[in-house]
C-alpha cells in the first residue's frame, strides 16, 4: 500500500468533477485562513464566518472555470475579497470605504523601548493596525499574515503590482513609527 | 551599493532573488543605518505576529444532496460551456454544415458572374437525355469533320502521286521515243556502211 499527501490540485480536480467529500477536505484545509483573512477585513466575526460560507459556496460553484490549480489560493482569495467589498458596498452604498469609523488612536499602547504583556501587544497591533486605510490593511494582511507574492497580491486585489507595492510599503513605514519607533539616542 | 530603503524592504518581504538579497546582505554589512531600519521592521513584524489567527467558530462543510445535485445532462452542458476546447469543435461542426448545406441547395453562383450571355444559359435548365444527347451530337460533329480532314489528306496525297506517276510517263515516252530514234539512226548509219565500207556502230544502250 503506498501512502501519499494528497495534494490541493487532486482534490481541486475532483472536486470539479462534483466531489462533495473532496472540496469538503478543501474546505477544511482553507476555512481558518481565509476566515481570519475576512475577520482582518470585516473586524467581525459573525461577518467573516458568513462571508467565508458564501466564498467556499461560490468557489464549488465556479470550480470548473479554475483553469490552473496551482493557482487556487490567488483565485479563492479572490473571491473572498469581492464578496468583503460586495458586502461593505451594500451596507455603505453612499460611504467611500476610506471612511468607514475606526478606532482611536489613544486606544493603542505603545511598545517599543519596554515590555508590555501579550494582551497589551496585541491590543497595540490592533490599534495601529487599525490606523491604516482598507486597502492598506488588506495588503499588509496578504502579505505579512498571509505570505502572498506581489504578483499574487495583484490579482487578488485586481490592481497593478505597482500599486501593491505602495500600499505595503507605505503600511509598513506606518506600522513601524507605530511598533518599533526610534529610540532616542540611537545613531 | 547605496542604501535603498525599497530593497531593503524588499530584502525584508523575501521578495528579491538570490543575487539582490546578496547584495543587499553585503552592504548591511557595512551599513549601520540599513541594520538599524532592519531590526526595525523585523521588531514591527513580531509585534504583527503576536495578533494569532483565530479559530474559525463554525466548520464549514457540504453535504451532497439529489435534490440540488444538477443533473447528468446540466452538468455535461455546464462542463460544454466552460470548455473552450469543445465549444470551438462545435463551432467548427457548425460553420462546415453550413457549407455543405449551402453546397447542396443553392445553384452554383459562378456562371451568374461571367457575362450576360452566361446569365441566360445558366437560366435554362437540361435534362439528363438532353445533355448525353447533345453531348453525343458534338462527339458526331467531330468525329466527320475529323473524317473529313482526313479524306481531304488522302486525296491530296493520290492527286500528288497521279501527277508523279503522269510525269514519270511522260518522261518514259520521252526516252522511248529518243531510244528510238536514235536507233533509226544508227540503222541508217549501219546500211550506209554497208554500203560505203564505213565500220559499224552498237546500238545505244548495248555495251562492248
Amino acid at each position: 500500500m503506498i501512502f501519499r499527501a494528497v495534494e490541493d490540485g487532486d482534490l481541486i480536480r475532483q472536486a470539479a468533477r462534483g466531489g462533495v467529500e473532496a472540496f469538503n477536505l478543501l474546505v477544511s484545509r482553507w476555512e481558518k485562513r481565509v476566515y481570519n483573512y475576512l475577520l482582518r477585513l470585516t473586524a467581525n466575526r459573525e461577518d467573516a464566518l458568513d462571508l467565508t460560507q458564501d466564498v467556499f459556496l461560490k468557489a464549488y460553484q465556479n470550480l470548473r472555470k479554475l483553469d490552473d490549480a496551482a493557482r487556487f489560493a490567488p483565485w479563492l482569495y479572490r473571491i473572498a475579497h469581492n464578496e468583503a467589498y460586495s458586502m461593505f458596498r451594500k451596507r455603505r452604498p453612499e460611504t467611500n470605504l476610506e471612511d468607514a469609523p475606526q478606532e482611536s488612536a489613544e486606544d493603542g499602547i505603545a511598545v517599543a523601548g519596554r515590555s508590555v504583556f501579550p494582551i497589551e501587544l496585541s491590543l497595540s497591533v490592533t490599534a495601529a493596525l487599525n490606523r491604516l486605510s482598507p486597502e492598506q490593511r488588506e495588503a499588509v494582511t496578504l502579505k505579512i499574515y498571509q505570505g502572498f507574492k506581489f504578483e499574487e497580491m495583484a490579482e487578488v486585489l485586481g490592481c497593478p503590482v505597482s500599486t501593491v507595492k505602495s500600499r505595503v510599503y507605505s503600511a509598513l513605514d506606518l506600522l513601524k513609527a507605530e511598533l518599533a519607533p526610534v529610540r532616542r539616542g540611537m545613531s | 551599493m547605496s542604501c535603498s530603503p525599497t530593497d531593503l524592504k524588499e530584502y525584508f518581504l523575501s521578495e528579491l532573488n538570490l543575487t539582490d538579497s546578496g547584495r543587499v546582505e553585503a552592504h548591511l554589512k557595512s551599513c549601520s543605518t540599513c541594520r538599524e531600519e532592519l531590526e526595525r521592521l523585523q521588531l514591527m513584524q513580531a509585534a504583527l505576529g503576536s495578533l494569532r489567527e483565530e479559530e474559525i467558530p463554525r466548520r464549514i462543510a457540504f453535504v451532497s444532496d439529489q435534490v440540488f445535485e444538477p443533473s447528468a445532462l446540466r452538468r455535461w452542458w455546464g462542463a460544454f460551456w466552460n470548455s473552450s476546447a469543445r465549444l470551438g469543435f462545435a463551432a467548427a461542426a457548425m460553420v462546415s454544415g453550413a457549407i455543405l448545406f449551402s453546397a447542396f441547395t443553392r445553384p452554383a453562383p459562378v456562371l451568374n458572374a461571367v457575362s450576360p450571355k452566361a446569365t441566360q444559359v445558366s437560366a435554362q435548365t437540361f435534362s439528363g437525355a438532353e445533355i448525353d444527347r447533345r453531348i453525343q451530337q458534338a462527339a458526331a460533329v467531330e468525329a466527320l469533320k475529323a473524317v473529313a480532314q482526313a479524306e481531304s489528306s488522302r486525296l491530296a496525297e493520290i492527286r500528288q502521286l497521279r501527277d508523279d506517276l503522269n510525269k514519270a510517263r511522260y518522261s518514259l515516252a520521252v526516252a522511248t521515243s529518243e531510244y528510238d530514234m536514235a536507233a533509226r539512226r544508227q540503222g541508217i548509219v549501219n546500211v550506209a556502211a554497208n554500203g560505203y565500207g564505213f565500220p559499224k556502230s552498237d546500238a545505244p544502250g548495248e555495251s562492248k
